[in-house]
């Protein structure tokens, strides 16, 4: 009996040894001239087919759309080396780079991007990032010369050049597509796992500038999994949250990166009342303490933004009253706060007294309302808690609550909200403040804000027929939008990762990262390199 | 020397070495674990948003003197933040209990009186909610009646009765059964004085010790919806969400985080499990009086 479980011992043994031993087998032999990435779990949530809207950042990765954004926010020539706009705005005209080749072999032709735009038109409903409803028509003039006519003046046509990528006419597949694109940038997709990773490999006939890494595997986990897993050495780059800033990992270091991500509260400008949505449904908008503008600049310049970001998020950020300055078209005017004083001066003036609690009060309206947060981004969240905390010394109470984006898509007419904004495209200025966009888009002007002449110059801005004309009208739109405060602006956030010490993501080439929670940081990825 | 061999001592336990009998044993517990309770309980109930007040200079503070649990990410005290949200439990699951065991009791006693088709609704209901994992069941209700501290109450009452109700089912019918109980009947007694005297006594210690250990799991599963975002909302103080606030830290080494709300809970739930199984022990003719 006991030689029986001696052997049978042995014989389990062995074969455990041999599974580990197989498992190991299993895994590649690491290429020494590849990293391990880690930069949240967005580009594993949506498709990578630039069709449906993947990747539409205004960077190259797997595809190249016509223009791409610069390091200084400009646009430049990418797929397309020189562009013109006819007289009335209605036609662009694109010269096409010549000798391109897509990843499967094919040549890069004018056939591609009038393929790319028709099929976009044709499945617009499943393109959310990408909004192709203003263009009448796309024709290609000869191989290498692409023509586009709109329906109505459109100025910020060039962004939608900027970050629709394209694709090969000839082998286009919808379905496959989203997991493995073909295109003509920097990388390819070798293997595409939605629960694991995606693994690329450098282009070798990227025609501008072959990536120095062979092979990048960015890997899908969660943020504080990441985080275990870098301090254990296994990842190169992991972005992680403001929270954790503070740590130290071995062998790697922070590296924050500038976006043009900015957090702001919306505060609605009118009265609660009840209006008709688009769907003729009736709605409550607005709310009673924030519809008084004394409030809504008090806040704007007496919060301490300084002291918010140190509390809220450890300090990660910068100030910022109103969209950063890495935007072409953001207005230029800024202003200092924790004029704590003056705010003072204001609500006093708007006859706010203060009340025994600390608490400002008018008749029987006590100076309190609500801030919601989403309950799936802590940031956010803390960023609210800490404005209501700053917001106390004025007499003024905010309620902070966390919602799912479900409610808050609800609540977003009536309670001041956090909202995150950071896209090339001035179209968030249209969403914001136009007239029009009141209870018509999921969240556009959800502050009900109404300024016939801030219509006018967000018009003016739309139909200009060249880029110089129509910031100037977004800036002056802007301005005077914010005169009457509807949003308060609190934060330039910035995005933050670990480097490993070997690794060099070129910090100079890096873009301003729009909104995508720290995937932009593959921007500039065929720059980084490894020291040896 | 054979005597040392049988001199081998006897181990005694403390119970016996204190000369303590069941009643008494099981009395000193009941007491440790209500004085527990107790004080979480008045303490947490009682206390303002003033004593886990944001305080940003003291930022995730390791446990010390001045804050025994530590502090979290905006420098509140841990401390204050678990009884109070311990006490939310305690409160919910209170409710939620109550109003389980009422509906265990009422639906018991019925269906076992009158039986039928009543009776076997009663069972097919019972069979239906214990059919389905508790925690999805509870899941679905608490989002189907908007979260917060509503949905988790309704959503946890509704889901504990089942286990109740059969357990009194079964006994009314074995009570209703018994000799003596027909024998009263014979006797001419009505069918209230035979459920006063004879029934009632035989199901209240049952339904007593059912509400009682109904009481952990109430709270555990309250705890475990919260946790998992179905529950209160994220910005109350409550067991669930401070747990699962803690696990951002855990990879960063703030252990205090998770480690005492987490044994506060534990010891709730144990302690609520004692005093209901010392309770059936005592409750119980054959072991009460050992």
């Amino acid at each position: 009996m006991r030689q029986w479980k001696k052997a049978t011992a042995v014989l389990l043994l062995v074969c455990l040894i041999l599974t580990l031993f197989a498992g190991c087998g299993g895994k590649k032999k690491k290429d020494p001239n590849s990293i391990t990435a880690y930069v949240g779990q967005t580009i594993f949530q949506e498709t990578l087919d630039p069709v449906k809207g993947g990747m539409s950042y205004g960077y190259p990765f797997i595809n190249n759309a016509l223009l791409k954004v610069d390091t200084k926010s400009n646009y430049v020539g990418d797929l397309a080396t020189d562009w013109s706009v006819s007289p009335d705005s209605l036609r662009y005209t694109f010269k096409l780079r010549k000798g391109v080749k897509f990843t499967d072999g094919t040549p890069f032709t004018a056939d591609d991007v009038v393929f790319t735009y028709q099929q976009v038109q044709k499945h617009q409903a499943e393109n959310q990032n990408v909004d192709l409803t203003r263009l009448k028509s796309a024709k290609k003039v000869d191989d290498y010369t692409v023509e586009f006519t709109l329906k109505e003046p459109y100025s910020p046509f060039l962004d939608t050049a900027a970050v629709l990528g394209i694709v090969p006419s000839d082998s286009y597949k919808s379905g496959e597509f989203d997991q493995k694109p073909v295109g003509t940038g920097p990388w390819k997709v070798v293997e595409y796992d939605p629960n694991q990773q995606i693994i690329v490999e450098k282009n070798p006939d990227y025609y501008g500038g072959v990536a120095h890494i062979n092979q990048v595997t960015i890997v899908n986990m969660d943020q504080d999994t990441a985080l275990s897993a870098a301090k254990s050495g296994q990842l190169d780059v992991v972005m992680v949250g403001s929270n954790v800033a503070n740590e130290k990992i071995d062998g790697m270091k922070l590296i924050p990166l500038t976006t043009m991500d900015v957090r702001n509260i919306s505060l609605p400008v009118v009265p609660l009342q009840t209006r008709k949505d688009a769907e003729g449904k009736a709605v409550k908008v607005g709310n009673n303490v924030t519809c008084d503008k004394a409030v809504r600049k008090a806040l704007a310049i007496g919060i301490d933004r300084k002291t918010i970001i140190k509390n809220a998020l450890n300090g990660i950020g910068k100030p910022a009253t109103g969209f950063t300055d890495n935007l072409l078209w953001a207005s230029d005017k800024t202003w200092t706060d924790n004029r704590v004083g003056e705010a003072k001066q204001i609500l006093d003036a708007a006859g706010w007294k203060v009340g025994k609690d600390g608490y400002r009060q008018k008749g029987s309206q006590k100076c309190e309302f609500t801030v919601a947060a989403a309950s799936n981004d802590n940031d956010r969240y803390q960023l609210a808690v800490a404005v209501a905390e700053n917001a106390k010394k004025l007499g003024i109470k905010i309620n902070v609550v966390s919602k799912t984006w479900d409610e808050l898509y609800d609540l977003k007419n009536t309670v001041g909200v956090v909202w995150g904004f950071g896209q090339y495209s001035p179209m968030v200025l249209e969403q914001l403040f136009y007239s029009k966009e009141i209870l018509n888009s999921q969240y556009g002007n959800s502050v009900c804000y109404s300024n016939p002449k801030v219509d006018s110059l967000i018009d003016k801005a739309l139909d200009a027929n060249n880029q110089q004309t129509a910031i100037s009208y977004w800036k002056q739109a802007q301005d005077a939008a914010n005169d009457d405060y509807p949003y308060l602006y609190i934060v330039n956030i910035e995005h933050c990762y670990f480097v490993s010490d070997r690794l060099n993501i070129s910090e100079d080439t890096q873009i301003a990262h729009p909104h995508g929670h720290g995937a932009p940081i593959i921007n500039n990825m065929n720059d980084w390199t490894l020291k040896s | 020397m054979p005597e040392l061999a049988l001199k081998k001592p006897k181990r005694r336990s403390a119970v016996q070495i204190l000369h303590l009998n069941t009643r008494t044993r099981i009395l000193i517990s009941i007491i440790i674990a209500a004085l527990y309770i107790g004080i979480v309980f008045i303490w947490g109930v009682s206390m303002g948003p003033s004593n886990y007040a944001i305080d940003y200079g003291a930022k995730l503070q390791a446990p010390s003197a001045s804050h025994i649990f530590g502090t979290d990410y905006m420098g509140r005290d841990m401390l204050a933040r678990s009884v109070k949200g311990m006490s939310t439990s305690l409160v919910i699951g209170l409710v939620a209990a109550v109003i389980s065991s009422i509906i265990g009791l009422l639906l018991g006693i019925a269906s076992a009186v009158i039986g039928g088709k009543f009776d076997k609704v009663v069972l097919w209901l019972v069979d239906l909610c214990m059919g389905l994992p508790h925690l999805v069941l509870l899941i679905l209700i608490s989002v189907m009646l908007g979260k917060g501290m509503k949905g988790v109450m309704i959503g946890v009452a509704l889901t504990h009765w089942p286990e109740l109700t059969r357990i009194i089912r079964a006994e009314v019918m074995q009570v209703r059964s018994s000799q003596y109980v027909q024998a009263a009947y014979r006797m001419g007694e009505s069918r209230f004085t035979v459920a006063r005297r004879h029934i009632i006594p035989h199901v209240i210690p049952v339904y007593l010790v059912g509400l009682l250990l109904l009481f952990p799991h109430a709270i555990m599963h309250e705890a475990s919806i919260t946790f998992l975002g179905f529950g209160l909302p994220p910005d109350s103080p409550a067991i669930g969400v401070i747990l699962s606030e803690s696990m951002r830290y855990i990879a960063s080494g703030k252990w205090w985080l998770a480690l005492f709300p987490g044994i506060l809970l534990l010891l709730t739930v144990i302690f609520f499990q004692i005093i209901g199984d010392d309770l059936k022990e005592l409750l119980n003719p054959t072991t009460g009086n050992l």
